[in-house]
């Protein structure tokens, strides 16, 4: 029987394959297509409309857009929270939605939204990438 | 525009339903975690903010 040391060093089903990866990639840029290329529809699904609901309510709510270009150290954690929202961040910025300062009480709600919708997007861009790997069961 | 209750809402469905499908392995128990991570989050929400009010007054 194999200790728990010897399952760990054993090579991961799939790994050798760059196919994890382009799942990782393209979960983190588009929200649920991580799930739809192993081919998990349902799940795709969900996970894009909650990233997507927490996105535009963020919007909504004149969430906060952040950038690194403050050089403040909490802005930069707000990017690096927004910036796994992967191409809807990237959208936000090049077509200007969003607040650049928070102005109305709701404000700070809406930034909670995106920084949390970002990190939400990582989560399952990973959740993704230990499914196509195969260290996640595949049910 | 939404209240804070119903933002409270929205932030707790979107959240739960990530964390039930990432969580759990079977989708009997993504429905359940994401159920209880949904009730956690408004539960909890409405007993902090009944602190808060007994708090102030």
């Amino acid at each position: 029987m194999a200790t728990e040391a010897q399952q760990i060093a054993q090579r991961v089903p799939g790994e050798k394959s760059s196919f994890p990866a382009l799942v990782l990639l393209v979960g983190w840029l588009i929200p649920g297509a991580g799930h739809l290329l192993v081919g998990k529809y349902i799940r795709a699904a969900l996970l894009f409309a909650s990233i997507l609901g927490m996105y535009l309510v963020g919007l909504g709510l004149q969430g906060k857009i952040y950038t690194t270009s403050t050089g403040d150290i909490l802005d930069i954690l707000g990017f690096a929270g927004q910036i796994g929202l992967g191409l809807l961040y990237v959208l936000a910025r090049v077509l200007g939605w969003g607040a650049t300062t928070i102005t109305i009480t709701l404000g700070d709600y809406g930034t909670k939204f995106l920084v949390v919708g970002g990190l939400l997007n990582l989560i399952s861009a990973v959740d993704a990438h230990s499914l196509a790997n195969g260290r996640k069961k595949s049910l | 525009m939404l209240t804070h209750f119903s933002a409270v809402l929205l932030f707790s469905l979107f959240t739960s339903v990530v964390f039930g499908i990432t969580q759990r392995a079977e989708p009997k128990m993504m429905i359940r975690f994401g159920a209880f991570c949904f009730a956690i989050f408004v539960g909890s929400t409405i007993v902090v903010s009944w602190l808060m009010f007994a708090i102030k007054h």
